[in-house]
């Protein structure tokens, strides 16, 4: 038997370079082996919904880490607010997270755009990491690999 | 043939913004007069299909609301599609959940300002809208650009166009089950968000275009490092896109799917690859001296096929570009030279799926009034007017193929 499966693959043993980030996180602490996300674009300037992409190509392989992203917010435990939101998907927004199965979490990623609705005026329920800017993907990874706990 | 796309009021009087063999020109005229010119009206709203001859109903005929929060539309937007089933009788677009109005935040600021906000628009085509812009106001305050300057910015837009294709060519592989080639692509992709930040300090190439000149001035070893990957990337595409020709699976996904006859697409208003994939040999950048030389990409069919193999030919004209360009770049950074404060000018750019256009009126280096001309509205109208009679599975190669965004449509 192959021993990665036995213990998770928790350290980038075939890479040089280490995932950062300097964004504050919650660990969530529910997750073991994987865990599934789902993205919601709500105004940004499309950046981000790209960073999103760039994240799921090869160079990154998040599947390693147990990272899936699904097709329904009622298949996910980790919701990623992609930018700041219009009047008009504030609403949309709000019904996704009414439709994530209990425990989740929300992570916002603010972007680098200067309109839309300040998310925290919001006061989404379980905000687990709140972003300014746009992330590059390795720093998108640092993020969730802190929230699943598999780095500190 | 004249493609209407844009229309404002200046002092009172109607102005008209036509595109005609690869030239802009803005001149007094009435819009109604184009079958388009209902797109221009509710751009903020909703995209149709202009030719359409009556509206579609019956007792069968339902909307199929898909989006805005939905797997299949990855931005914030509606695609209403009616149907009786299983083929697409009417698409209509709906564009207002992304709507930011960037472009009346930019009225009142400063044009430094007003550039930024350009920028945000659209973040993949951010340099094509940055570019366009600055043209607008450097025409405007009669700014004069230096060559290498000119140089600098075709680069960064060719850079985008290389990034953008590659991302439309791996979408549509992964709509056709080609998985290994769409991540294949995916890579090459990422790798050339990378060459964009090593040329640029930006991977989508953001705060790297100025008035007149540019905020950041590549060294030689970044300049040489972007040719070595560039290189890289060329071949690296050569060989998937000569593989993938030769699957007949792929082929027939995209072969004749969401056609489009050249005729068609002029009236729609519609630019870029997906106008040349029609077999309409126009390109801004033919027109303009730094590209010199460049080939003009097209083809006939006006498929999704067509569409993809003009995207795959122009990233190899376009790493070729880059190539040649950098060999030749001398860095001559002198600044512009503003004679003037106020006046009004008209810029363009081809970003990689079609015309950007910017009108502005400058007073005292604010903005007093703006118009944005943007390539997916008329994009999305072509999506609606191929669609028709085409299948729920034929839909995302429609709408891949043809590189639109909403954030670029609803500004």
């Amino acid at each position: 038997m192959k021993w990665w499966p036995m213990v998770g693959i928790s350290k980038m043993l075939t890479e040089d370079k280490k995932y950062e980030s300097k964004a504050r996180v919650k660990k969530m602490g529910i997750f073991r082996r994987s865990f599934h996300i789902y993205t919601i674009d709500v105004g940004n300037s499309n950046i981000l919904n790209f960073e999103m992409r760039a994240l799921q190509t090869p160079k990154y392989n998040v599947h390693r880490f147990g990272i899936y992203f699904a097709a329904s917010p009622r298949h996910a435990d980790l919701l990623i607010v992609l930018g700041r939101p219009t009047k008009k998907m504030v609403a949309p927004l709000l019904e996704t997270i009414n439709q994530i199965p209990e425990p989740f979490g929300v992570i916002l990623l603010k972007g680098c755009g200067s309109s839309g609705i300040d998310l925290d005026e919001l006061k989404l329920p379980n905000v687990v990491a709140s972003v300014n800017g746009c992330p590059e993907p390795s720093e998108i990874l640092a993020i969730l690999l802190k929230i699943s706990g598999r780095v500190d | 043939m004249k493609k209407l796309l844009g229309a404002y009021i200046q002092d009172g009087r109607k102005y008209i913004i036509l595109q005609e063999n690869g030239k802009v020109v803005a001149l007094e005229g009435n819009a109604s007069e184009f079958k388009n010119s209902e797109l221009l009206k509710n751009r903020n709203e909703y995209v149709k299909n202009v030719l359409e001859k009556e509206e579609i109903y019956g007792d069968d005929v339902f909307d199929f609301r898909y989006g805005p929060v939905t797997s299949g539309v990855g931005e914030a937007g509606v695609y209403h599609l009616y149907t009786y089933g299983e083929r697409i009788l009417s698409v209509k677009i709906d564009t207002s959940y992304k709507r930011r109005a960037l472009d009346d935040k930019m009225i009142s600021s400063d044009i430094n300002d007003a550039l930024k906000l350009s920028e945000e628009i659209c973040g993949n085509f951010a340099i094509s809208h940055s570019i366009a812009f600055s043209r607008a106001v450097e025409n405007a305050l009669k700014i004069e650009v230096s060559r290498d300057i000119k140089a600098l910015k075709a680069i960064a837009i060719e850079l985008e166009r290389i990034y953008n294709h590659l991302y439309v060519i791996s979408r549509l592989a992964g709509a056709a089950a080609q998985q290994v080639l769409a991540s294949h692509l995916m890579g090459l992709f990422e790798d050339s968000l990378v060459v964009n930040k090593i040329f640029s300090g930006s991977r989508y190439l953001i705060r790297f275009n100025s008035i007149g000149s540019v905020l950041r001035f590549p060294s030689h070893e970044e300049l040489k490092d972007v040719t070595d990957k560039v290189k890289k990337i060329k071949s690296a595409f050569s060989e998937l896109y000569k593989n993938s020709m030769s699957s007949g699976n792929y082929i027939d996904r995209l072969h004749l799917t969401a056609t489009l006859s050249a005729k068609d697409a002029e009236l729609i208003g519609l630019t870029g690859p997906s106008l040349r994939a029609c077999g309409v040999k126009e390109d801004l950048r033919t027109h303009d001296e730094i590209y010199r030389g460049i080939k003009i990409v097209s083809d006939e069919e006006g498929d999704a096929l067509s569409r993809m193999e003009v995207r795959a030919g122009e990233i190899l004209e376009s790493l070729k570009f880059i190539q040649k360009t950098v060999d030749n770049l001398s860095l001559d950074k002198a600044m512009p030279f503003i004679s003037t404060e106020s006046g009004e000018g008209i810029g363009w750019s081809e970003s990689p799926s079609g015309t950007i256009i910017y009108h502005v009126e400058i007073e005292n280096f604010r903005i007093k009034s703006v118009y944005v001309s943007t390539p997916s509205v008329f994009g999305m109208s072509a999506i609606a007017h191929s669609m028709v009679g085409n299948i729920f599975t034929d839909f995302p190669f429609a709408v891949e193929s043809f590189g639109v965004n909403f954030s670029d449509a609803a500004r």
